[in-house]
């Protein structure tokens, strides 16, 4: 520890802390602008110097590390005037004129800074220069006129989703934030996870979507979870009047510490599709609106009537943990429908994990691995946060292998590639775990003869292997490309390769484990079913999905949105989407995270649980939402964490 | 004692400020009270008393040699000087068009507008100003309190006069502070 005096408060603090952090710790605000608590000190504004004794000149606080018995000071005269200036800089460089900056009145560091220090004006006008506006990006707009050239943008995307997509061309008053090599910001490199623009503290990167639509310290804010994947992410939901303004990646959320990607952040933004607004039935071949009561009584008769006469239910794994219980244990339980599933395409290979006794770890493991390795899972498009893990250690030892049958565009971060030939993964791992156990000193023929099996040289899979064996930690990430035989081999490839190595999987939907769980994994056939209730939530229902259930005979479907499938139905119950909902979901490593409505649904919309628990009470079917009790069913491949007492 | 002497005039803005000032609603009646109210634009008097006043108000920037001219006048005539709102302090809307050249911006303005008819004209008559870069207030003449804001908020206003009206020089901090 070491000891130091801050405006005459003493603070104690671990070595290598920064007099910011420090002083932060003493209750001392220093301004700060280029600085950022979840980015590497970068001192690259100094609008944060204090005064050092013993030291000649001003020092930036939030670059410089205590010492013991270090005497700092950070607001004198001297002080004050270094930053005043520096600010002056900073506002007559570009274009700072604020009463039509998106930011203005609240929402702008820059300007914030300058107000708490008491500057009612600058003493220079600006070059007159004017910079381009780069809006050639579907969701974010870069006015270089507003930027002051932080690099807290170049940095969050190198640092947190290490895309490095951003950079800095030229030096000093020609600098230049540019997107990879000075191409247009739409035509780069990016893959819009917007993190830039929730750490660009001045109006210079903002969104499309929700710029000018009033200012952020006027909105109301939601923690809740991004259901988009089974990551889990903790988001901040930002509304104004019951309307979602922006969507911001939660900071403090253990998942995923503030990054979200383009799914969880613009994508909810977007979702034009039309809200179904009242129960509808089905009445002269057309679908009308009705009233609950009615709807409901609608589905209890004809579910009552053909109880035991082929009754199917499909549920979206989408849905809060307390609807699929309540579902499982109406249609299952209580009715003993003949096809009880979810639309979860992923459940199969953590089953298998379950049973083989191999235990999923939680996603720390990636902050730390020496060697991740890919296998059926695209990282680019899919659970792409896990991706971020990933890509932002690339830049140290950290070595990644994808291995996939199918196009995967994560593959060109990966340091080594195999694609394996469609279906024949099962052999490329088995190969794999002989490599590991055999070594490849020339000796033996085997894990060669399996590796040509799945299509691959042996020198590839002897490459991979060793990588493996020099590899303090390797973590497996593995998801739905991924067929049995082949999770099988991947199984004991981990069992086999021991502590060292640790598997993670991405399970698909936001709470595809819960619906494993459950044993709602089987995929739907509800060939001979007349009947059928979908409980879609605000899923999209796929073209498969809705040919399977042409012709059906009697068609309920519990929807937020209007689609191909509402239209099919012969009743329809309005529900929540999911930033109305409450409830439970568990992500890919079982942390039990609680959903929190940031918006008010309209008065005929209800949740999804309340939907299933209405219809029980028709049918007199006791129906249970305990699902803690339910997930206790089927071994787990993962413990659950954070359950909330 | 005799009532301190206020007199304000308007440059490159959009009056807005004064507007503003206005906005005060009946509190104009404490002011009037405490201050001699000298010319003003709105007023019928125009120019600020050759014996001087106490306070000289300016709204807007400097975008002309009239402008210049104005500025010049109260500054001389006036012991403190108040920049009234975002153009005078920085500039504002005016001084966007300092982005282009000063011909591609008549020539839009006068001939390229969508309303303009065919014999569009940069008007050339040598009565008029000459048109500058626009400027600051201070970058003209020394002001001695800016109060920013586009424009600024009523309140704000009524605490700057009654402050300079009771002889203090009004400190603009905290909730008190905006430039939009
Ligand atoms: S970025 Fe901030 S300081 Fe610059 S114009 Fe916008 S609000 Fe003003
Ligand atoms: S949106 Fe994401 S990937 Fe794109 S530049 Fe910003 S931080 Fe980088
Ligand atoms: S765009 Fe924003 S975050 Fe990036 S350098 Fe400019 S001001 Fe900083
Ligand atoms: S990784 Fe998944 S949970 Fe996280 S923001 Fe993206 S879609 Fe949402
Ligand atoms: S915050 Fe320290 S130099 Fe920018």
């Amino acid at each position: 520890m070491v000891t130091l005096t801050i405006d005459g408060r003493t603070v104690e603090v671990p070595e290598g802390t920064t007099v910011l952090r420090a002083a932060e710790k003493a209750g001392i605000k220093i301004p700060t602008l280029c600085d950022h608590p979840h980015l590497q000190p970068f001192g690259g504004c100094r609008v944060c110097v204090v005064e050092v004794e013993g030291l000649r000149t001003l020092q930036p606080s939030c670059t410089l590390p205590v010492s013991q018995n270090m005497v700092v000071r950070t607001n004198t005269p001297k002080v004050l005037a270094a930053r005043k200036f520096v600010l002056t800089l900073i506002f007559s460089d570009r274009n700072h004129f604020c009463p039509y900056c998106q930011v203005s009145g609240g929402d702008c560091e820059l300007q914030n800074t300058a107000l708490d220090m008491g500057m009612t004006h600058w003493d220079y006008q600006p070059a007159w220069k004017p910079y381009p506006v780069d809006a050639s990006h579907p969701n974010l707009v870069i006015d270089h006129n507003r930027c002051i050239l932080c690099r807290r943008c170049v940095r969050a995307c190198g640092e947190l989703v290490g895309n490095y997509t951003l950079g800095i061309e030229e030096r000093g008053a020609n600098s230049m934030l540019i997107a990879d090599t000075g191409v247009p910001f739409g035509e780069s490199t990016c893959i819009s996870c917007g993190t830039c623009s929730q750490v660009c503290p001045t109006g210079a990167i903002i969104d499309r979507r929700s710029a000018y639509q009033g200012l952020e310290k006027k909105t109301e804010s939601t923690r809740t979870v991004c259901v988009q994947c089974s990551v889990g992410c903790g988001v901040e939901v930002l509304t104004r009047d019951n309307r979602m303004v922006r969507i911001l990646g939660d900071w403090d959320a253990t998942v995923n510490g503030g990054v979200i990607c383009k799914l969880g952040r613009f994508d909810p933004l977007d979702d034009t599709r039309e809200r179904v607004k009242t129960p509808m039935v089905r009445k002269d071949g057309k679908l009308q609106p009705a009233s609950w009561d009615e709807a409901l009584e609608v589905i209890a008769k004809t579910l009552k009537a053909h109880q035991g006469k082929g009754i199917a239910a499909l549920v979206s794994p989408r849905l809060p943990a307390e609807a699929m219980t309540a579902f499982k244990s109406l249609f299952k339980e209580g009715l003993h429908a003949e096809m009880v599933t979810s639309m979860n395409g992923s459940g199969m290979a953590s089953r298998l994990a379950a049973e083989a006794g191999v235990h999923e770890n939680t996603l720390d493991v990636l902050h730390c691995a020496d060697c991740v390795v890919t296998v059926g899972l695209d990282l680019y498009s899919d659970h792409q946060v896990l991706g971020f893990f990933i890509k932002r250690r690339l830049n140290t030892s950290t070595a990644l292998v994808v291995m996939d049958s199918r196009e995967n565009r994560f593959a060109e971060y990966a340091r080594i590639a195999l694609k394996p030939a469609a279906g024949k993964e099962a052999f490329a791992l088995q190969a794999l775990a002989a490599a590991i156990r055999e070594g490849h000193n020339g000796t033996s023929g085997k894990f060669g003869e399996l590796a040509s099996k799945a299509g691959l040289s042996e020198a590839e899979i002897a490459k991979v292997a060793d990588l493996i064996r020099k590899s303090g930690t390797t973590v497996f990430v593995y998801g739905e490309g991924l067929d049995e035989n082949g999770a099988k081999a991947l199984l004991e490839v981990v069992q086999q390769a021991g502590d060292n190595t640790k598997l993670v999987s991405a399970k698909g939907a936001a709470n595809s484990l819960f619906a494993g769980q459950l044993g709602l994994s089987n995929s739907f056939n509800p060939k001979g079913c007349p009947t059928v209730f979908v409980a879609l939530g605000d899923d999209e229902p796929s073209n498969a999905l809705i040919q399977q259930l042409e012709g059906t005979e009697f068609l309920a479907v519990a929807a937020s949105h209007v689609s191909r499938l509402t239209a099919m139905a012969d009743v329809v119950l309005p529900v929540e989407m999911w930033a109305e909902q409450e409830g439970t979901y568990i992500n890919l490593e079982g942390r039990v995270q609680k959903a929190h409505a940031a918006l008010r649904p309209t008065e005929w919309v209800r949740s999804s649980t309340e939907a299933i628990m209405a219809l029980g009470k028709l049918l007199d079917v006791p129906v249970s939402t305990d699902w803690q009790k339910a997930f206790q069913n089927h071994p787990s491949p993962v413990t659950l964490i954070g359950e909330p007492a | 004692m005799a009532k301190p002497k206020i007199a304000s005039d308007w440059m490159a803005g959009c009056a807005g400020c004064h507007m503003s000032l206005l906005d005060i609603d009946e509190r104009i009646l404490q002011i009037a009270e405490l201050v001699d109210i000298r010319a003003t634009p709105i007023t019928d008097l125009k120019e600020p008393d050759e014996s001087g006043v106490d306070v000289g108000i300016l709204e807007g920037g400097i975008n002309n040699t009239a402008n210049e001219e104005v500025a010049h006048k109260m500054r001389k005539r006036c012991k403190i000087l108040v920049a009234l709102g975002d153009c005078a302090v920085f500039g504002g809307v005016p001084a966007m068009r300092n982005f282009f050249k000063l011909d591609e911006v008549l020539k839009r303005a006068y001939i390229e507008t969508e309303s303009t008819d065919e014999e569009g004209k940069i008007p050339d008559d040598p009565e008029l100003a000459k048109m500058t870069k626009v400027r600051a207030v201070h970058e003209v003449v020394p002001v001695d309190v800016f109060v920013p804001g586009c424009p600024p908020d009523p309140d704000v206003i009524f605490y700057v006069l009654s402050e300079l009206a009771q002889g203090r020089i009004p400190e603009l901090k905290d909730e008190k502070l905006h430039w939009h």
